[in-house]
């Protein structure tokens, strides 16, 4: 604030005040206070640097929440990726314990996940859910950190419904992948320290232009790859990827034209044949009685599978 | 300035006066609580009044743009921070407006340098159950209107914003009268416009405190209804619902309007 601002009070208000005011209104103009950050008062955006909401827009990251979440100190700055040094080079362990699964089947896409969660050899969770449900028609499947997972989750879930409360409309498919991405690439430098990898599936429901269900999978550095048919992800995905991708090509019908007990019987039998190999991954359990999470993207939006459903399909055609 | 009191009584006064002036033609907004959750209602031919806060918060306002939508965007970013660092059941209205948004709109009207908000404000937060529903109505000066929802007198289940008082209270006669937070959607559909129709015959007419005749109000209503589009929004009373704020289109509710 310096000679401009004074001078603009000045002449707004020359009319009114005689001069011998001027002191007692620089004074008093200066001296005002802003009582929450939010919202600076009116008169203080005239000539202070541009209101938050302004400068947002103008900025071309209007409705983005994660960088309001930082401004306010509410979110961690991106981690900054450590520059690798020659001869202190560690290989890095991808450590996704866990087996989840998506494909497109007539009904939708279907995306299902095994319940259990491990620290090193430990089973420390048997009933985890690893689907989670971002909006309406959006599910992100993850493979890895739970806590930075979840973290993730509730941010991609936030910075939707921020978007669509502030820009007055819904974000677009592709809005809605590259922020996922976004958040993945923040994240890089916990990778590489070790901590906190993510690598998630995202299934959603496309309205417009060609209303049709779409998978994309990730990976750990957050570039994106719309899968056609189907996606796998964690430590028990190449045995689903084999199944998957034979089901497909030589199973009696191609996973697409599968109707949702069989797709819902691949899915079963996928994750139990991953959890014959991959300890991290829970499958079915039997004696336990518990079972996979499923859930079906479709026009109408999510439908997670009772797990009455679910066990009668498994004793079907998979037990 | 501040070492003359009674120039800054004139000026506040003047400030008072321009700003009735320029929010005098807005036209009206009803807010009503029924069964199933609040429904927002207005005509207009412009732009957008009625939007979308939080999970369970709705504002319908008038005034200018500018300042309406710098408003809308900081009750936006307090709700959403306080419902992503907590949850959504923390974020509570009454805060957001007597804490956040009440002492801010005040010192800007106040402090005679700058300009003050020009806009009037209705919030609603949508409860459990009708009882539970709460309505603000916040004026350029900070100035803050509840439904009774705070004190001992019985809360009533709607509140409307219009240009004059006048059109106002005209609008808040009816509503007490003829609205019950039981009805049904379509009952307080007609409610709610003939609540709208009621407050902006009081602006095109000036000077009337009674209510006007049944025919001369319905002969309006359908007047206004052929040359303006109806922007309305509900807020679901139902939890369970992921979003719970819906604009309802034009079309839809002219099927169920009845005379």
């Amino acid at each position: 604030m310096g000679t401009k601002a004074r001078r603009w009070r000045r002449a707004a208000f020359a009319g009114r005040f005689e001069a011998g005011h001027e002191g007692a209104l620089e004074k008093n103009a200066q001296g005002r206070s802003q009582p929450i950050e939010a919202l600076s008062p009116a008169h203080g955006s005239i000539m202070d640097p541009l209101p938050v909401a302004l400068d947002q827009n103008s900025s071309g990251a209007a409705g983005d929440f994660a960088a309001l979440l930082r401004r306010k100190g509410l979110l961690g700055p991106a981690a900054i990726s450590p520059i690798p040094q020659a001869g202190t080079q560690k290989t890095w362990q991808p450590t996704e314990a866990t087996t989840i699964l998506a494909f497109k089947f007539s009904g939708g896409v279907l995306v299902a996940g095994d319940r259990r969660a491990t620290a090193g050899n430990t089973v420390v969770y048997d009933r985890a859910d690893k689907v989670l449900e971002i909006d309406r028609h959006s599910i992100m499947a993850i493979a890895g950190v739970p806590a930075t997972a979840w973290e993730m989750a509730r941010v991609l879930e936030h910075s939707f419904q921020y978007f669509r409360r502030t820009q007055l409309q819904e974000m677009s498919v592709d809005g809605k992948v590259r922020a996922l991405s976004k958040l993945l690439r923040d994240n890089f430098g916990f990778v590489i320290q070790g901590v906190g990898v993510v690598v998630p599936i995202f299934a959603t429901y496309d309205s417009h232009p060609k209303p049709e269900a779409r998978l994309y999978f990730y990976d750990a550095m957050g570039a994106q790859f719309e899968a056609t048919d189907y996606a796998a992800t964690g430590s028990g995905s190449p045995a689903v990827r084999g199944i998957l991708y034979y089901a497909n090509n030589w199973g009696a019908t191609p996973l697409h034209k599968l109707n949702e007990d069989e797709a819902v019987s691949i899915a079963l039998r996928a994750l139990d044949t991953a959890a014959e190999s991959d300890t991290s991954t829970g499958g079915v359990d039997r004696s336990g009685k518990i079972y996979p999470l499923i859930k079906i993207v479709s026009r109408e939006g999510i439908t997670t599978l009772p797990e009455s459903k679910i066990a009668a399909v498994f004793k079907q055609t998979v037990a | 300035m501040i070492e003359e009191p009674y120039r800054w009584v004139e000026a506040i006064a003047n400030r008072r006066e321009y700003i009735e002036a320029q929010l005098a033609p807005g036209s009206p907004i009803a807010a009503l609580g029924y069964r199933d959750g609040i429904l927002f209602l207005t005509l207009s031919q412009t732009r957008q009044k009625i939007f979308e806060i939080y999970d369970r918060i709705a504002l319908g306002a008038i005034g200018h743009p500018g300042d309406i939508e710098r408003l809308r965007m900081a009750a936006i970013e307090l709700a959403s921070t306080e419902g992503f660092t907590r949850s959504a059941a923390d974020v509570s209205l009454r805060r957001l407006v007597h804490y956040s948004l009440s002492p801010v709109m005040k010192s800007a009207f106040e402090q005679v340098y700058g300009p003050p908000y020009l806009a009037r404000m209705l919030f609603a937060e949508v409860g459990g159950r009708p009882e539970e529903d709460l309505f603000l109505r916040v004026e350029y000066d900070g100035e803050i209107a509840t439904n009774g929802a705070t004190y001992a007198q019985a809360p009533q289940d709607f509140a409307v914003l219009s240009g004059t008082r006048r059109s106002r209270e005209l609008m808040e006669a009816f509503l007490k009268d003829q609205h019950a937070p039981d009805a049904t959607f379509q009952t307080t559909l007609n409610s709610a416009l003939d609540a709208w129709s009621i407050g902006h015959m009081s602006l095109q007419a000036g000077d009337t405190s009674e209510l006007p005749e049944r025919a001369a109000l319905l002969r309006y209503r359908r007047e206004k209804l052929s040359n303006s589009g109806i922007e309305a929004a509900l807020i679901e009373r139902d939890s369970s619902r992921a979003i719970r704020y819906h604009s309802l289109s034009d079309t839809e509710l002219r099927s169920l309007i009845h005379d």
